[in-house]
């Protein structure tokens, strides 16, 4: 064990060296001898490695206890504004609930950053089977017919199905039994609730308030149903936030206690894969692809757009070690020590990212709807390139850090 | 020139001396493998490894998504077309003529309305369980006797090759299978009871009108859908090798190829895919898949699934594009397939999994679950070029006895033969899918039903297992479980 370590560390260095003389034969003009910058940077690799990687985990930790923590406290602004509209049922208490939902969005979309490597959130259990709620919380694509009526099938959906018993054992029974895209709860669960089904070229869905209206057809099962998976998302994002509080024993105690360098590899996959597989490929090329205007992450709402810039926020938070108010250690800062080139290419593809991010017109379907060919696609094709050139550097990252980092897909 | 040649001589006896010598000095040290014969002993010794699907295309993930993985490493072009490919396979497709004209044209007869639906994460259907009032990943094919043009089933004239158990908006499904499950006894040597259950099958609330007497019929579930770029990259004549279609050996066991029409070679060629090796490459079972589960066209089976007796179906078949699925969206969802990789075989090293690692080589298994196979270089994806793969099968057709026949051939295939289904990832569908229902049609509900079902010429394998004491019989268990 400790051999391999060792191979792995010089190994790393070598590397690091390797792709520094690289980076100092392309800048003729630069002033430092090679061999001695080398020699130099090749110690510092090796510092870097050992103690200096702990702060940066401690830090990220506490960066994703904060982000859940913000999460779960927007689902229950959006819980009580979706309670007020059911007490209430009009166009305005409507409109503020949707707001509200669009509003909770934007802290758990930076949270998606925290995926990908078996953490609170995707866990698998082997020997129980139980897994973390990221499946209940964000799935996605969802077979809204299973939920409630769509057009064209007005009986649709357990929603409209008598003998099936409105509670929250009997919704997350059927989560994605029969099929992967039934889903029955979640974001998108939720939205569709809120906006229905969106055949409205030039903005969201129209689904009307008066579908929560006390009393009449299945509206207090809708009702019910609405409650009950805020209820549950409220109760994942408190498991997660949990999971990942100070002083506790719990997941974070001992994401702390590992081995650093398999922790931070864990943290790149993550950045990694979310980049270029789930932003890059799932969310954008595919939709791109199948020339589906419906074809989006947030279809309902028409709120995809923000899922792209938040999600890539959710990136640069981890990259920087900053989320809102609190101002971590960084990567960047680690990175400066060991190979000041690589994170100044790394910090230029992340401003890249969320330049192009940006520029990508929103409502996102009127992208889609567009002709093969269009500026506006070809803007989103320039997004992806950048959320794919990021990723690659995020590996070099990592390979500069003495660690192992991969792009997942799945 | 001769100087190296003598060399490679010297490695190549080198190399001969270290394989047999090697695993007779473990099986001395460890006297697990005092009953096999050392050849046996060797293969096992060499075959227990936990990648599967070689060195470039198992999985690691052991999650509910473990049969949803793409190999590793893939570059970005090659995840694009991944990513698409999944969205394909999990679409539900709606009737045409609908708001996406890229991806409507369900039926006008179908089983489900995705491949997902049936296949979930890529994995392994089942037969209804109570509660349940239809089939959500099993179907039925159907024929009557006699051949089509091609040598292949000939089609039921009313109801076609599969029972569709559902239909769009205006035309009338076919009907509802009801399965009659009836336990039937049995008993180890050790006297402990076993109870298995037979399927019967009723066909009810026909569409139109009776299937009458003479009507074959074979039940299916859906099989998981890893691994396939590889079993495709098998060069036939590896496979051909190891048949013995008139147990010329004498061995009990034959081993027959299946060969199936090939829509675009427009010949019989070798069969490998399917439950019956009725489908001769992956592109083709796709294409007969969106054709007969989903009621989809594609370039390669343009034709709609309606017979000629079912007028409201022909007439629905009109709507929408000609095609449903067109020749970039077929070749993007075939490459998806392709790139699954196979989850690596887990607790290799675990005493209880090798002792029944060495009563699956004792018992004969291994005859037909061929543990190790190699692919050629035929592959356009380089992982799967020239790999050692273990996917426990030969993939050929053997006569499994009466208790397991559908009665019904598919080309060459009696209605007693069944292809050797691969057992990679077999442990896992629990995991993968909720359940452990295995055999062609879900009816055993673990692997040691699945085992003692065998018959024909697996009998002596099936009886070999019925001698087995209760600690050998989890062993045997917690090897297929490692799978």
């Amino acid at each position: 064990m400790p051999l391999e370590i060792l191979f792995r560390r010089f190994g790393a260095a070598v590397i690091t060296a390797a792709s520094l003389a690289g980076l100092q034969s392309a800048q003729a003009a630069s002033p430092i001898a090679p061999t001695a910058e080398n020699a130099v940077v090749a110690k510092t690799a090796i510092a870097a490695q050992g103690a200096d990687l702990a702060p940066y985990l401690e830090s990220y930790a506490e960066l994703v206890y904060q982000t859940y923590e913000s999460s779960k406290t927007d689902a229950i602004a959006l819980q009580s504004v979706i309670e007020a509209f059911l007490a209430e049922p009009d166009a305005t208490t409507h409109a503020a609930a949707k707001a509200a939902w669009t509003e909770a969005r934007q802290s758990y979309l930076q949270t998606e950053a925290f995926r990908f490597y078996e953490g609170p959130i995707d866990f698998v259990d082997p020997a129980t089977g139980e897994e973390g709620p990221e499946g209940r919380i964000n799935a996605w694509p969802m077979n809204e017919a299973f939920i409630d009526y769509v057009q064209g099938k007005e009986d649709s959906g357990i929603i409209n199905d008598p003998s099936f018993e409105i509670s929250t054992a009997a919704i997350l029974e059927n989560d994605q039994v029969s099929d992967e895209a039934d889903v029955t709860t979640g974001w998108h669960a939720i939205e569709f609730l809120l906006w229905g089904q969106d055949f409205n070229d030039a903005g969201p869905g129209q689904r009307s308030f008066e579908d929560f209206i006390p009393g009449q057809g299945n509206n207090d099962r809708r009702r019910t149903y609405l409650e009950l998976v805020t209820t549950q998302l409220v109760e994942d994002l408190t498991f997660l936030e949990t999971a990942w509080q100070p002083d506790s024993d719990n997941y974070r105690a001992e994401f702390v206690a590992e081995a650093p360098e398999e922790t931070l590899g864990k943290v790149l996959t993550s950045l990694a894969t979310l980049s270029a597989f789930e932003m890059a490929s799932e969310r954008m090329a595919v939709s791109l692809d199948s020339g589906d205007q419906e074809d989006e992450h947030s279809c309902f709402s028409d709120t995809t757009h923000q899922d792209f810039v938040f999600n890539a926020a959710g990136i640069r938070n981890v990259y920087f070690g900053d989320y809102a108010d609190y101002q971590g250690v960084g990567l960047d800062e680690l990175l400066e020590t060991v190979n000041p080139e690589l994170n100044q290419q790394m910090i230029a593809a992340l401003d890249q990212t969320e330049a192009t991010v940006g520029q990508i017109s929103a409502p996102f379907d009127q992208v889609l709807a567009s002709a093969p060919g269009s500026e506006e696609r070809a803007v989103v094709e320039s997004a992806i390139t950048s959320l794919e050139d990021q990723a690659e550097l995020m590996l070099d990252v990592a390979a500069a850090l003495g660690v192992e980092a991969e792009i997942l897909a799945e | 020139m001769i100087k190296n040649r003598l060399w490679l001589w010297g490695l190549a006896l080198l190399t001969a001396w270290i394989v047999v010598t090697i695993p007779l000095v473990g099986m001395a040290d460890s006297g697990l493998e005092a009953g096999l014969e050392s050849g046996l002993a060797a293969q096992m010794l060499a075959n227990r490894t936990e990648l599967s699907g070689g060195d470039q295309a198992t999985s690691f993930k052991f999650t509910r998504t473990a049969f949803a993985q793409p190999i590793p490493n893939l570059d970005r072009r090659r995840r694009r077309v991944f990513s698409f490919g999944d969205r394909l396979f999990n679409t539900q497709w709606v009737q045409a003529p609908g708001s996406v004209p890229s991806l409507d044209g369900l039926g006008p007869l179908f089983n489900r309305n995705s491949c997902a639906g049936c296949h979930i994460r890529d994995g392994r259907g089942r037969p209804p369980i109570p509660g349940e009032t239809r089939m959500l990943s099993k179907l039925i094919r159907l024929s009557v006797p006699g051949e089509d043009p091609h040598g292949g089933p000939m089609p039921h004239p009313v109801y076609g090759g599969q029972f569709q158990e559902q239909g769009i908006l205006g035309v009338a499904a076919e009907g509802k299978t009801q399965i009659t499950w009836q336990e039937e006894t049995g008993q180890f040597a050790d006297g402990t009871s076993f109870s298995l259950r037979r399927p019967s099958y009723e066909f009810t609330d026909l569409g139109y009108g009776p299937l009458g007497d003479e009507v074959l019929f074979s039940p299916r579930v859906s099989p998981a859908v890893f691994g396939l770029g590889l079993l495709e990259n098998i060069p036939e004549s590896d496979i051909l090798q190891q048949a013995d279609p008139d147990d010329v050996d004498g061995d009990g066991i034959s081993g027959r190829p299946n060969y199936a029409w090939n829509e675009e070679a427009q010949s019989k060629t070798f069969g490998r895919f399917g439950w019956k090796a009725n489908e001769p490459t992956l592109k083709q079972q796709i294409a007969g898949a969106f054709n007969g589960d989903i009621g989809l066209t594609t370039p390669l089976l343009a034709a709609s699934s309606c017979s000629e007796a079912q007028a409201d179906c022909q007439e629905a078949a009109t709507l929408g594009d000609p095609l449903d699925v067109s020749a970039e969206f077929l070749d993007k969802i075939t490459t998806y397939l392709s790139l699954l990789a196979v989850p690596a075989r887990r607790n290799v090293e675990g005493s209880l999994e090798q002792q029944g690692e060495q009563l699956f080589y004792q018992g004969q298994c291994a005859s037909c679950h061929l543990p190790k196979q190699r692919t050629g270089n035929a592959s356009v994806q380089a992982e799967f070029n020239n790999q050692v793969i273990h996917p426990y099968t030969d993939l050929l057709l053997h006569d499994m006895g009466p208790a397991l026949a559908d009665l019904r051939p598919d080309f060459e295939a009696s209605g007693q033969e069944w292809r050797t289904p691969p057992l990679w990832g077999i442990g896992l569908v629990g995991t993968t899918n909720d359940h452990t229902f295995y055999l062609h049609d879900g009816r055993a509900r673990n692997l040691l039903e699945a085992v003692l079902w065998h018959g024909g010429e697996a009998q002596q394998a099936k009886d070999f297992v019925q001698q087995l004491d209760v600690s050998d019989r989890e062993a045997l268990v917690a090897f297929l479980s490692s799978l």
